[in-house]
């Protein structure tokens, strides 16, 4: 198989000692970033871009692309597996996709008094769900790719009009808020020089707008100084709970036994995660609750459900870690990002001077699989600092306030400023982050807008070439077999919520709680 | 709950686009006008449906509180952006600086410093190793380590410290 010749030369690339050291390091970073409730893997990930630059560019010796995507992508795993253990032993949740694991984790910690099962419940799963899903990515991307490579401006276009319609379809927020979202996102990537005539637009006259509002900024803003913000209006909840979160071998023992009758739902949760983690707008988070849907649909006793029942640990976080490395797998193959925080990545290699898409593949090949391979090893070495360092991590949260707040703002406006160097691009954050924090507020969703500001560009152009390629005649999208699918399940797509809120209206529902009823998942 | 918030968050959103897009040549014009469009009309659905269906009746924020606790973040943080870069305006023949640049280091040390004693509530020599120990940390960090050059403040450029 041609595929392990691949493999293992990415392994080769990934073993290479500095990559190895950024990944430690990254993990760490990760797990600390998971741990604070008020920074998330999306803005971790963000606020730390920029410093990937420098690794990209050699700052470090032997350092290069591959080293900062593997950084990158390491404080994702991190933060995957790092969010559950402040839900598990505080009750309060470090990152979105952990606040599933109130329901079960929790009460499992403290009301059992078995925090380390809990704790180790959560990590087996986690680990197994990301090996699953990092198995399918490596045998499905380099098929996926290879077909991408015959794409078309006609079909380019209508794999990110697809993506753009399950955002709104499936989103979990009210579909006009998500396609309101969208438009922006477009809208605010269209500032600056036109792609294809060179004309300036949107620009209101301002050269230094000209080069358009760069991405990052952007996201350091709505992510970063978003949570700090919306943090910071919970904060004296406090926590005066303290449980030992001391983790044994006996913990362990027992949740691989836990883990092997449960096998079957962990491993189809697992692929399920995969699957919906592909699909564009949808990480980890809405992974997880549909994994505890899941696990708690076709569990033979319900009842134990928001108890302390292990199911309700190991389906959600194997769906959730699956998901989280499914959701790079659109970004490699076809430059479509499947998450926020893949959308952040992926803005990362723009900046390095990479091209996201099938061409990786092609150009990049030690890049592609040593990602692939640093996934593997990534989880591994996750896995392994989870069980060793809980009582560490723990510790983090006592960190106060004070010092963790001004810190993060600190970093943030680093990160935003060390980009271009541009004060401008601090004021961007600190703006983004005030719209941020009232987005969040006002029930906005964030993906659609991250997406739609990375895809913004590529989108206008492939959409431009077509119908230059079509002498303007919409018709041409349907020229081939693939592209009209495609436009024809993306339009299907944005009609289900319509759909379902006509349906929801004949029977007497208030159209808003039609709509907000994909919303409300189990 | 959503009421004055939506509305106001909407018009903002349907005004602004309609503004900046004349609806002009289909060449570069044409994207950005369809999308501002297709937002407006979005936004303008999310109001009326936040207008019409009936919602509890009280304010976004739950009491002043929570208003006031983000205000105390949001508020230095806009101070602490505008010291690093000073305030001023610039026309084309001179500069008129209203508030000279502070720099990164400064700004930073006064920053933690704000925090440390007006949230954290510190002893006085806590606040003070903070402010001296945050600006060195990054300065190692940053400067030295990753060799990224962050502003520099008005005593730098006249020649009276290294940072």
């Amino acid at each position: 198989m041609e595929v392990f010749g691949q493999l293992a030369g990415g392994f080769a690339v990934a073993l290479h000692p500095i990559n190895m050291a950024m990944l430690f390091v990254a993990v760490v970073l990760g797990l600390v970033i998971g741990v604070l409730p008020g920074l998330g893997g999306t803005s971790g990930v963000a606020i730390l871009l920029p410093i990937t630059v420098f690794i990209a560019h050699g700052s470090l010796p032997g350092s290069d692309a591959t080293t900062a995507i593997i950084f990158l992508a390491g404080i994702y795993w991190g933060a995957l597996f790092g969010g559950v253990i402040t839900s598990i032993l505080f009750n309060i949740p470090g990152e979105p996709w952990a606040v599933v694991l109130l329901f079960d984790g929790f009460p499992l910690a403290k009301r059992l008094g078995k925090p380390g099962l809990a704790l180790a419940s959560s990590f087996v799963s986690s680990f197994l769900g990301a090996l699953v899903s990092t198995i399918l990515f490596t045998f499905f991307a380099l098929p996926i790719a290879l077909k991408a490579l015959e794409f078309g401006p006609a079909e380019l276009f209508a794999v990110f009009a697809l993506s753009f319609a399950t955002l709104i379809g499936l989103g979990a927020e009210a579909p006009m808020k998500s396609l309101a979202m969208l438009a922006l996102g477009l809208l605010l990537a269209a500032i600056g020089f036109d792609t294809i005539t060179g004309e300036q637009r949107l620009n209101f006259g301002q050269i230094s707008l000209l080069s358009g509002i760069s991405f990052v900024p952007v996201t350091i803003g709505l992510f970063g100084i978003g949570e700090i913000l919306a943090s910071a209006e919970e904060q004296g909840i406090g926590f005066v709970e303290n449980i030992s979160a001391r983790l044994g071998l006996r913990d362990v023992l027992e949740a691989v036994r836990e883990l092997r009758k449960r096998l079957r739902l962990v491993l189809s949760n697992a692929i399920i995660g995969f699957f919906f983690g592909v699909l564009p707008g949808h990480g980890a988070t809405a992974a997880s609750f549909l994994g505890y849907g899941l696990a708690r649909q076709y569990s033979k006793n319900k009842e134990n459900f928001g108890k302390g029942e292990i199911s309700g640990i190991m389906g959600p976080q194997a769906a959730a870690d699956s998901a989280g490395v499914a959701s790079l797998v659109p970004m490699i193959t076809l430059g479509i990002p499947g998450s926020p925080t893949s959308a952040v990545i992926m803005a990362g290699l723009f900046i390095w001077g990479l091209q996201p898409g099938p061409v990786l593949f092609i150009q990049h090949p030690d890049f592609v699989w040593g990602l692939i391979a640093s996934i593997y090893l990534g989880h591994l070495l996750t896995f392994v600092l989870c069980l060793l360092a809980v009582p560490l991590l723990a510790m983090i949260m006592r960190v106060p306030y004070a010092i963790i707040t001004p810190f993060i703002v600190v970093i943030s406006i680093i990160g935003s400023y060390s980009l271009n160097n541009s004060m401008l691009d601090v004021f961007i954050t600190v703006v983004f982050g005030v719209i941020g924090y009232w987005l969040r507020k006002m029930k906005y969703p964030l993906a659609p807008l991250v997406v739609a500001l990375v895809l913004g560009d590529s989108t206008e152009r492939e959409l431009r070439k077509a119908l230059i390629a079509g002498h303007g005649s919409p018709l041409y999208f349907f020229n081939s077999g693939l592209s009209t699918v495609l436009l024809v399940l993306a339009i299907v797509l944005v009609l289900i919520p319509l759909v379902r809120s006509i349906r929801a209206r004949r029977r007497g529902v208030s159209p808003t709680a039609g709509a907000g009823s994909a919303a409300a998942h189990p | 709950m959503l009421i004055a918030a939506v509305a106001m968050f909407d018009s903002r959103a349907a005004f602004n686009p309609s503004a900046s897009t004349a609806p002009g040549d289909v060449g570069s014009r044409w994207y950005p006008f369809w999308a501002a469009s297709i937002m407006g009309v979005a936004s303008l659905i999310v109001a009326y449906r936040a207008l019409t269906t009936p919602q509890a009746i009280e304010g976004v924020f739950e009491g002043s509180r929570s208003l006031f606790a983000v205000l105390k973040i949001a508020v230095p943080m806009l101070v602490y952006a505008l010291l690093i870069g000073g305030i001023g305006f610039r026309t084309t023949d001179f500069t008129y600086r209203i508030l000279p640049p502070f720099g990164f280091y400064l700004a930073t040390a006064l920053y933690m410093g704000l925090f440390a004693w007006w949230i954290g509530r510190y002893k006085i020599w806590w606040v003070a190793a903070i402010t001296v120990a945050f600006p060195i940390v990054i300065f190692a960090v940053f400067e030295i380590g990753f060799r990224v050059s962050l502003p520099k403040s008005f005593l730098y450029t006249s020649g009276l410290l290294p940072f």
